[in-house]
């Protein structure tokens, strides 16, 4: 036998081996396909690494404990490509074939819109961390539950501190992407704007993943308006931000659902991405405090040692999944999906992630706080009690940087 | 009216840099018969190398850009050499087939050699423009629209005027004719491919600047370039720099006066009303 043949044979026995490894009779095995690769594979990682990285943890503390028994938690879990039908499939063999015993979440709002409908169809409940539409919770489906804040109230907190701002901005411009997430985000943040006297200038639906945003930009000078609120991807906002700098757009203030929290954008961009406003329903404080990574604040330190990039809130959602899951197996006593469902349900915890409890609708509700990016670090400038770190506002002109 | 004036000039501009991304697959199409899936790929490994010469050996994107030239003519021959010679004068199908393979595969390897972060080429000046009236020029863009014409053009006058050229465009219209007077094929498709190649380098190079870089951008821009191919012809470098202006400046109006969800129902819109109108293209001679 030649040395590539051993190695051929080495490697399938490993793969064999890692492959069989949930079968063990001890283990609870929770199911998920995340994008590893495609267009979303860069926010999808997140996901695999803070399920990989909470269930580890877990297990080092001795797994979860059912009844009498002690069980281990175990992660089966595949690439869906960034494609919508691929997950659902993926997600029909994992509870058909795999026999995976609860679900975990893929990335994104349409993706958790259609895979919920497994969830649903085989009554077994996903705790999903990455879809945050209104959309997903207003079917009265039972086995879906969410730990990212509603979509639309993601502009909340940001139209309550426009209102405090010195001068207020009067006019603003709304621009979103044409899908599940951002449709929301635009539905709810309209009447907000509205009720809180703010007049819409602009508003604006836009293709998922256009690159080009000059006629949009535009536009926005032409309306000279004071903000722009955008519900986007962040490959959009980083065109965005690009080409309204090579336009000359500074609006006096701008913010965006996705992006600014993340070391990513921030890293693109360079000095670019000062002033741009975001919203994070997650900061790593030591207030959070947790059963199994200590406090928020220990948990990101912990991650960015382990996978080399800052943990931010996709990842925070995800870690929390976990615990859902955990916690409510142990508050059941067994492993039954449809008692897991009804503890999942019932949970009141406090987490690295907040205190995760579900509504009516099995959405959890969490209050965005207003982050800046302000001479590239993440600044948290306004909460629920006011105003955290002074904003950079108004935005200075481009060349006045 | 200032605002029209802006969205035309920033179609304009566009439409540059469409033509530039274009011209390549143009190229291949035509002498070849190759309808090759993977440019968008080769487009963003184009951006790559870029990115990789501004940010670790601090060249210019715009300097750079004869490097990755040539080290992307130098991947165009060999995977011509190496693989697509096999199918060449294979049925449209299989060519098909084997350029869609091509771009799955330089995907995924440049997910697992770049990962999936997004990167920009941000040299001091990525954000200047100039002022004319109220219209705003940013100078990346109008540096790239200037590279796609002076780069239609040699290219343009490289087919018409030089020795290769002639032979490149002998074997386009009779392989056996040009055979006969002693025009050695494999070599000649290779060296078109690698032009090809090269001009995709040259045009991921300045979509890095305007744009982001991830390993995802080159299908929806294969689909751009195969469009403007189609609307501006095969025959002549100058009709896709007609095609890349046209879609250009369509997507830029819709956006404009229709909504920014009907740029690529505009232009594709377009296209169809082209293969009825006028198949061969707008430059393209009538049958």
């Amino acid at each position: 036998m030649s040395i590539n043949t051993l190695r051929l044979a080495g490697a399938l026995f490993g793969a064999v081996a890692l492959y069989s490894a949930p079968a063990v009779a001890e283990d609870l095995v929770l199911g998920a396909s995340v994008q590893l690769t495609g267009p979303v594979a860069n926010t999808g990682r997140y996901y695999k690494d803070a399920y990989e990285f909470t269930i580890d943890k877990i297990n080092e503390a001795g797994g979860v404990k059912v009844g009498d028994k002690q069980y281990k938690l175990a992660l089966k879990l595949y690439d869906n490509q960034s494609d919508v039908n691929l997950s659902v499939r993926q997600y029909t063999q994992l509870i058909t074939q795999d026999k995976v015993n609860l679900l975990l979440g893929p990335f994104a709002s349409n993706f958790a819109l259609a895979d919920s409908a497994i969830s649903e169809k085989y009554q077994v409940p996903m705790v999903q961390g990455g879809g945050a539409s209104d959309q997903i919770f207003s079917r009265n489906f039972k086995y879906i539950f969410g730990t990212l804040a509603p979509a639309s109230n993601y502009f909340g907190s940001t139209i309550a501190m426009m209102k405090e701002l010195d001068p207020a901005p009067k006019s603003v411009a709304l621009l979103y992407a044409d899908d599940s997430f951002d449709v929301s985000v635009a539905k709810g943040t309209r009447p907000l704007l509205t009720d809180a006297g703010f007049t819409i200038a602009l508003d604006e639906r836009y293709t998922s993943n256009a690159s080009d945003f000059n006629s949009l930009l535009s536009q926005v000078k032409n309306a000279n308006v004071d903000a722009v609120l955008m519900a986007g991807h962040e490959t959009e906002i980083l065109n965005f931000v690009r080409q309204a700098k090579s336009l000359s757009v500074a609006p006096k203030l701008y913010s965006f659902t996705v992006g600014v929290p993340s070391e990513d954008f921030r890293k693109a961009l360079g000095k670019d991405a000062d002033y741009a406003y975001g919203m994070s329903a997650w900061l790593p404080s030591t207030d959070l405090k947790d059963r199994w990574f200590g406090d928020a604040a220990a948990f990101a330190e912990a991650y960015k040692a382990k996978y080399g990039y800052a943990p931010d809130y996709h990842a925070a959602s995800g870690a929390a999944d976990v615990e859902a899951l955990a916690k409510a197996v142990e508050a059941a006593g067994t492993i039954d999906p449809k008692a897991v469902r009804d503890a999942i349900a019932k949970l009141n915890f406090d987490s690295l992630y907040g205190t995760v409890a579900f509504g009516e609708n099995g959405q959890i509700n969490l209050a965005q706080t207003v982050v800046q990016i302000q001479d590239g670090n993440l600044a948290a400038v306004y909460g629920g009690k006011g105003f955290i770190e002074k904003p950079k506002y108004p935005m200075p002109t481009w060349d006045a940087r | 009216m200032d605002l029209l004036a802006q969205v035309f000039v920033n179609g304009i501009l566009l439409g540059g840099l469409y033509a530039i991304m274009a011209l390549g697959l143009a190229l291949v199409w035509g002498v070849l018969n190759i309808v090759n899936l993977a440019h968008g790929a080769f487009i963003m490994l184009g951006a790559y190398l870029s990115w990789y010469l501004f940010k670790y050996l601090g060249i210019d994107p715009f300097l750079g850009l004869p490097i990755t030239a040539i080290v992307m003519f130098g991947a165009g021959y060999a995977v011509q050499r190496g693989m697509l010679n096999l199918i060449v004068r294979a049925p449209m199908f299989n060519t098909l087939l084997v350029t869609f393979g091509l771009e799955v595969v330089l995907t995924y390897l440049a997910q697992l050699a770049f990962s999936a972060d997004f990167r920009t080429i941000n040299p001091s000046y990525a954000g200047s423009n100039i002022a004319i009236g109220p219209v705003v020029v940013p100078i990346v863009r109008l540096a790239a629209f200037g590279v796609a014409i002076v780069l239609a053009v040699i290219m343009w006058l490289f087919l018409l005027r030089t020795r290769l050229g002639r032979a490149i465009r002998a074997t386009a219209q009779n392989l056996v004719a040009a055979r006969l007077y002693g025009v050695e094929p494999r070599h000649l498709y290779a060296t078109t491919f690698g032009i090809g190649i090269g001009l995709a380098g040259v045009a991921g190079g300045l979509y890095g600047t305007v744009s982001q870089i991830n390993p995802y951008i080159g299908a929806t821009l294969t689909a751009k370039c195969f469009a403007i191919a189609i609307i501006g012809g095969l025959e002549n470098p100058l009709g896709v720099i007609v095609g890349g202006l046209v879609l250009g400046i369509i997507e830029s109006l819709a956006i404009l006066y229709i909504g920014a969800t009907f740029g690529d129902v505009a232009s594709f819109g377009v296209l169809v009303l082209v293969l009825i109108v006028r198949p061969s293209g707008l430059l393209g001679r009538t049958a």
